[in-house]
This record gives structure tokens, C-alpha cells and sequence, in this order.
């Protein structure tokens, strides 16, 4: 199965790299209202995924037969506040999570500074979860289980 | 208008968005995952760092299919840059060296701040551009609607503070 993963992320990272959705240009293009590129995949990847997910999620079965269950996103304080933090960061680097691993593949230097900061903005919200939870009202953690 | 990798010119916008939308169905369909990349940033964390939030069954249940997609992106994209004229490391950001024009420390420094920004953010959002902006937004789930408004707004806002306002870059336009 990993091979599948492999391939639909290398599909994806290819898209994504010939697209301009990994290219600090066209993500600033976007924010300036300059160039439509972005917002018609973004429009376009909607509209198609839609009507797909939809049929799978009433077939209820993977290709394989087995189980489909979606999770939902809950909603909570984070869901604004983050999503803010986050369009900083992806303005200020011309690159949102996806974009940053396929310009490391690209060859693009600073990419991997980009990963380092996200690893490390992502390793700061996961051991501070305990303080942050209250104020963003998050979801209890489930009890640890034995290691 | 062209990419900065080899000034290809981009694939349609309709294509690129097809073809994305083929992605996040067939990850459904074939193997009932959804589509997120920024809860790959947990799973990477969770091989270095041991709190209750990295030991959780989400994180650890995702890491099989996660890693994988990710090191796919990271293919896809040296694959892209292979077929399009050879990989070659560079520094050059186009737009950003024109306007900004920060040295090699510098560029890192704030790639790597705004990196903090998105690491921080998507987790505290519990989604990115692609698990909410992708297939939160076609599950017409509410709160990826919240969060893809937040994000979107923020985006436009620094960007046309950064060249709009303090650099008054008055080009593209």
C-alpha cells in the first residue's frame, strides 16, 4: 500500500510544483490580485473533489471494500486563530505545507529553513497543547496509554 | 507570467485543479484517507518528540500513509524539476530578491520564521490549504470554511502589507 501513497504524493507534488500553487510568485500574484492561476485550481480541485467524495462517502466502500469513514473537522477557537498565524506564514514564505516539501525536491535552498521552522512551529503547538488547550477551547487528549 | 523553476510556462489552472481533485478522491476511494498534509508535520514530530499530543492513536495510525505521501511530494517535485531542463540547488525567489532583496542568512531567517508561522497555525487550525482548503471545503465542512476564510484573509493581508505598503513595490500591475 505504501507504493500508492508514493505515487499519488509524487502525482500530487508534481502538480503542485507545475501548477504554481509551490511558486512564491504566484502565491504573491494571488494575494495581490494580480493573477487568477491560484484561485481557478483552488476553484476547480473544489468543485471536482465535491461530487467525488460525495459518491464514495455514500458508496461506503473503498475500491478494496473496505470501511469509509470521514472524520469532520471541529470547529473551536484554533480554527480562526490558526488559520490566521498560518496565512502569515504562507505569505511571508510563498508556501503552505505541500509547497514546502516540493521545493525542497525542487532544489530550492531556503525551503528546507521553511521546514525547520514548520517543524519546529508544529513541535512548539504539540508539547505546549496542555496550556494551550483552555484558552483555545481544543479538544481533550486521550488518555495516555502505557508505552 | 511563468514559474521561477527553468521560467516554464504553468499547467493550466483547470488541469492543475482536476487533477487535485483526482488526488483527494482517489486517496478516499482506494484507501479511506483524507487528505491533509499539514497533519504530516505531527507525524514527523512524533518520530522525534514523546509528549501525549505525538503519542495520540491519530498520529500514530496516520504515520503509514502520511510519511510515505510526504516523501511522494518531495519526489514529485525533484521529479518535476529532473523533466523540466536538470535539478540544480538555487537560491533565487524571484519576486522576493527584486523587492525584498535579503542576503542568503537573511532569506533564511525569515523563511524559517514564517515556517514557525505555518507549523504553529495549520496545527492549531487542525488543517492547512489542503485538508481544509481541498477537501474540508468539498465535504462542505464548516469550521475548514472558517478556517479557509482565516487563512486567505491573513495571506492577503501581510502580502499586500509587505509589497504594497512597506516595500510600495508598484510593479505587476
Amino acid at each position: 500500500m505504501s507504493a500508492v501513497y508514493v505515487l499519488l504524493g509524487t502525482i500530487f507534488g508534481f502538480v503542485l510544483s507545475r501548477s504554481g500553487a509551490a511558486d512564491y510568485g504566484y502565491v504573491q500574484a494571488m494575494f495581490l490580485f494580480e493573477n487568477g492561476q491560484l484561485y481557478g485550481i483552488i476553484g476547480t480541485a473544489v468543485l471536482l473533489a465535491a461530487p467525488g467524495l460525495w459518491w464514495v462517502q455514500r458508496r461506503g466502500r473503498t475500491a478494496v471494500g473496505g470501511p469509509v469513514h470521514v472524520e469532520r473537522k471541529v470547529m473551536n477557537r484554533g480554527t480562526v486563530a490558526g488559520g490566521l498565524l498560518f496565512g502569515v506564514g504562507w505569505s511571508m514564505t510563498g508556501m503552505c505545507p505541500g509547497p514546502i516539501l516540493v521545493n525542497i525536491g525542487e532544489g530550492k535552498v531556503y525551503a528546507l529553513a521553511a521546514l525547520a521552522g514548520a517543524l519546529a512551529g508544529a513541535g512548539a503547538f504539540g508539547t505546549l497543547y496542555p496550556r494551550l488547550q483552555g484558552l483555545f477551547h481544543l479538544p481533550p487528549l486521550p488518555p495516555a496509554r502505557a508505552q | 507570467m511563468t514559474l521561477l523553476l527553468h521560467d516554464l510556462p504553468p499547467l493550466h489552472w483547470a488541469i492543475s485543479g482536476a487533477l487535485i481533485a483526482a488526488v483527494t478522491v482517489a486517496l478516499l476511494f482506494v484507501a479511506n484517507r483524507r487528505l491533509g498534509v499539514s497533519g504530516g508535520l505531527d507525524d514527523l514530530c512524533s518520530l522525534a518528540l514523546s509528549g501525549p499530543y505525538f503519542r495520540r492513536d491519530f498520529v500514530r495510525s496516520s504515520r503509514p500513509w502520511r510519511l510515505p505521501f510526504l516523501a511522494g511530494l518531495v519526489f514529485g517535485g525533484f521529479l518535476s524539476a529532473v523533466l523540466a531542463g536538470g535539478w540544480t540547488p538555487t537560491w533565487s525567489l524571484g519576486l522576493f530578491d527584486t523587492v525584498i532583496g535579503l542576503a542568503p542568512a537573511g532569506k533564511l531567517a525569515w523563511m524559517f520564521l514564517g515556517g514557525v508561522s505555518i507549523g504553529f497555525g495549520t496545527r492549531l487550525a487542525n488543517g492547512c490549504t489542503s485538508g481544509h482548503g481541498i477537501f474540508g471545503l468539498s465535504n462542505l465542512e464548516w469550521p475548514s470554511i472558517v478556517s479557509t476564510i482565516s487563512f486567505m484573509g491573513a495571506g492577503l493581508v501581510t502580502t499586500q502589507v509587505i509589497y504594497r505598503v512597506v516595500f510600495e513595490w508598484s510593479g505587476g500591475r
